[in-house]
């Protein structure tokens, strides 16, 4: 299990074999998850986007969600690695790949993991325009609904009290 | 009292243009519930309501309303997250 949050550009094709490497003999299928860099604003041409992240508890939270994975499916290990700081469009911006016995539990931790990352893992997206305007990204209601489906609470809701089913 | 009754306070992402500050020490003389603080934080940067569409996180774990923040806590405020 082993996450990686960096500046730096990553290769996919190494990232896959580092994880098949470390479940050499064991693992029947991999599946990953390439998140690419998309423009957020089809309408205005963008430059570029910049990536904030909270460090530490970006990792804190993303091992944790691997744990819960492990813990849900049959799997033998999880490499998940993300970008921070400045990215072109067209980059990749996340891998989550995951190794398992049987296909069936890697394509459902991977899909797992990717939609609670994207409602959990504390990282901003601040898109520029080509006219130098900047804006921040806005969590698009389809994705905490996805994570929801996996029976995730949404962040921040108590549901065992609805005095307490206030946003903080 | 414990840790001088302060709390870390961070800001991340469009919070912090709005704080303009990234990074605060705060007095915090008792245990507060954390949507309580986050009101009062919007009273001091009015631009930040509403308070309900803000995030918190209590040392780095994801906060509810109802949870405690406890002097010498680190406390963040930011926006819902959109990486991925």
């Amino acid at each position: 299990m082993a996450v990686r949050i960096q500046s730096e550009p990553f290769d996919a094709t190494q990232l896959a074999l580092e994880l098949q490497d470390r479940t050499a003999g064991q693992a029947g299928a991999i599946v990953h998850f390439l998140g690419m860099v998309r423009d957020y604003s089809p309408d205005q041409a963008s430059r570029s986007l910049h990536l904030e992240h909270y460090p530490g508890m970006c990792e804190r939270e993303i091992r944790q969600l691997c744990e819960q994975a492990r813990q849900r499916w049959d799997i033998l290990d999880t490499l998940v690695v993300h970008r921070v700081g400045e990215l072109t469009l067209r980059e990749p911006i996340v891998f989550v790949g995951v190794a398992s016995r049987h296909r069936d539990a890697a394509f459902r931790a991977c899909e797992f993991l990717i939609d609670a990352l994207k409602t959990r893992a504390p990282f901003w997206k601040r898109e520029t325009l080509e006219n130098g305007q900047t804006f921040w990204v806005s969590q698009r209601q389809s994705d905490a609904e996805k994570t929801a489906q996996w029976g995730l609470k949404p962040v921040h809701h108590d549901a065992s009290s609805k005095e307490n089913n206030e946003p903080a | 009292m414990e840790n001088g009754a302060l709390i870390e306070v961070l800001y991340f992402a469009r919070v912090a243009e709005h704080t303009g500050t990234r990074h605060e020490t705060v007095p915090l003389a008792t245990p507060t519930p954390a949507g309580e603080w986050l009101q009062s934080l919007v009273d001091r940067f009015p631009s930040l309501a509403p308070a309900s569409h803000l995030k918190l996180a209590i040392n780095q774990q994801h906060a509810l309303a109802s949870d405690l923040i406890r002097p010498g806590d680190e406390v963040a405020v930011f926006d819902p997250v959109t990486g991925g």
